[in-house]
């Protein structure tokens, strides 16, 4: 009796091993997937110079509804949106939109001298060590990552966006109280 | 007697066999048909002498010790279905600073942000979050992380500063990489030069239309040729071939790390180091295997206890 017993819980060690080891990941895995994997995760935030002077951050505007675009100058379709960008800005500003526009990988003169000729108002911050746009996987310039009042990832956007593309992601956002 | 003492080898060997897989996890061996068959003989030996040990064919000790053979098969079964079933080892290699879910462990690795310093010392680690559990740290130590066994191995990395004529940053891109925007090369790529086999990575920096190769030699592979680099002693280099985009070579040079070198109308400074990636290995079911070792050690301890031996009352059984 004892030894069917025994015998018993053997089998059933064998069977709970054989569900246990069964599924798993059985695929090598090399970090990526662009931005838009990022919605709805926790937004990550960098201490970076600032044209306007001193540091800027993401985390500054906590509450806010904050379109942070990562671009450079030698990237064409970034000049392409650059008007879109402020347009979008100066129209909704006032309504709590925070556009900071996050040079990657480019020194302070380069990312000034660029923004004063484009005519950008926005904040533009000097990411030199590209930061942001490497923990928020750009798989290209530009790229635009939307972040919600609590501080989560709302949209990530690999490309370059049309003002209507902008407004269509951030009016219903800036609607909501 | 001979059999006990074949079933007690056997038992050990499959259960250290098994434990293997926890102690040095990760070797494609577990999963070789040598390992498979060697488990499974061993399991098939112990089961016949515990079904003969159970009907008494080794007497009493031998029937306590059968219990403890079965606490070995236990164990044994776990370490055949892990090796024979079991996902093979899987690489997950993050950029750093980002967040790569690995949603067949339910977990989300979090590689830390790396800079020169951190790159050279060789210390960024990686943190497992699963939802609604605490952080896990993973190092370089084997660690049970659900079902599997965890741990870090550092690889060869690089931080790249690049800088124009005049001095200005410049972006660095990664194009055949998924980090397209990481200034840290993870040197995904090998190339062989002659019978050795160099870690190997690409970047370019588009605004001055420049592609760069970078083989990574570590010291001794740098000594071999090395001609006076200065401050390259004992130390490993980057080995930097420049194109334009249109391909044409720009210029060949090898940097030692930290020191910025000026090639192709470029000023790169290398700094070299390691990062590390996350390996996942399969385990043997935990619970089942210390169950087996447990009752192995329990059955083994009761068969030393001495039995008790019935003796003849001489009042009682004498004869009249």
């Amino acid at each position: 009796m004892v030894w069917r017993s025994v015998v018993g819980a053997v089998l059933v060690m064998v069977m709970l091993s054989a569900c246990y080891s069964g599924g798993g990941p059985k695929h090598s895995i090399d970090g990526g997937g662009g931005p838009a994997m990022l919605a709805g995760a926790p937004a990550v935030s960098f201490d970076v110079p600032s044209l306007g002077g001193g540091t800027d951050s993401l985390a500054a505007h906590r509450g806010s509804i904050v379109l942070m675009n990562f671009w450079a100058t030698w990237c064409p379709p970034c000049k392409e949106e650059m008007p879109a960008l402020e347009q979008l800005y100066r129209a909704n500003r006032s309504r709590g939109l925070v556009v900071l526009g996050i040079d990657q990988g480019e020194s302070a003169a380069t990312a000034g001298a660029f923004a004063r000729s484009h005519g950008v108002t926005f904040p533009i911050l000097v990411d030199a060590d590209q930061q942001y746009a490497s923990s928020y996987v750009s798989i290209g310039l530009p790229t635009t990552v939307i972040v919600g009042r609590d501080g989560h990832v709302v949209r990530g956007i690999d490309g370059a966006q049309t003002l209507a593309q902008f407004q269509a992601v951030v009016g219903p956002l800036l609607a909501a109280k | 007697m001979s059999s006990r003492i074949t079933a007690i080898v056997l038992a050990l060997l499959a259960i250290g066999l098994t434990v293997a897989q926890d102690v040095a996890p990760a070797r494609d061996w577990y999963h070789s048909w040598q390992y498979i068959a060697l488990l499974a003989l061993a399991i098939v030996v112990m089961f016949g002498y515990a079904w003969s040990a159970r009907g008494g064919a080794d007497g009493v000790a031998g029937r306590r010790f059968a219990l403890g053979i079965a606490g070995a098969i236990a164990t044994a079964v776990a370490g055949l279905l892990s090796g024979l079933i079991g996902p093979d080892t899987v690489t997950v290699v993050g950029t750093p600073g980002t967040v790569t879910p690995v949603p067949d462990l339910g977990v989300a690795a979090f590689f830390a942000p790396a800079d020169p310093a951190s790159l050279a010392r060789g210390d960024a680690g990686i943190t497992l979050r699963r939802r609604g559990d605490g952080p896990v740290d993973v190092g370089t130590q084997p660690t049970p992380v659900g079902l599997s066994i965890v741990f870090t191995q550092l690889r060869p990395a690089a931080y790249v500063v690049a800088r124009d004529s005049h001095g200005n940053r410049l972006t660095v891109t990664q194009p055949n990489n998924p980090s397209f925007l990481s200034p840290v090369m993870l040197f995904r790529q090998q190339q062989q030069i002659r019978d050795k086999t160099f870690p190997m990575d690409t970047f370019a920096t588009p605004a001055e239309q420049r592609i760069a190769r970078i083989l990574y030699f570590s010291a001794a592979d740098l000594a071999a040729f090395r001609h006076g680099l200065p401050g390259a002693a004992n130390q490993a280099g980057a080995v930097l071939s420049i194109a334009d985009d249109a391909g044409n070579a720009r210029g060949l040079t090898i940097a030692a790390s930290g020191m910025p070198v000026n090639v192709a109308g470029l000023n790169l400074t290398i700094t070299l180091g390691t990062y590390p990636v996350l390996v996942i290995a399969s385990a043997p079911q935990p619970i089942v295997m210390l169950g087996g070792i447990v009752i192995f050690v329990l059955g083994c301890a009761w068969a030393l206890v001495p039995t008790k031996r019935v003796q003849a009352e001489p009042g009682v059984l004498a004869p009249q």
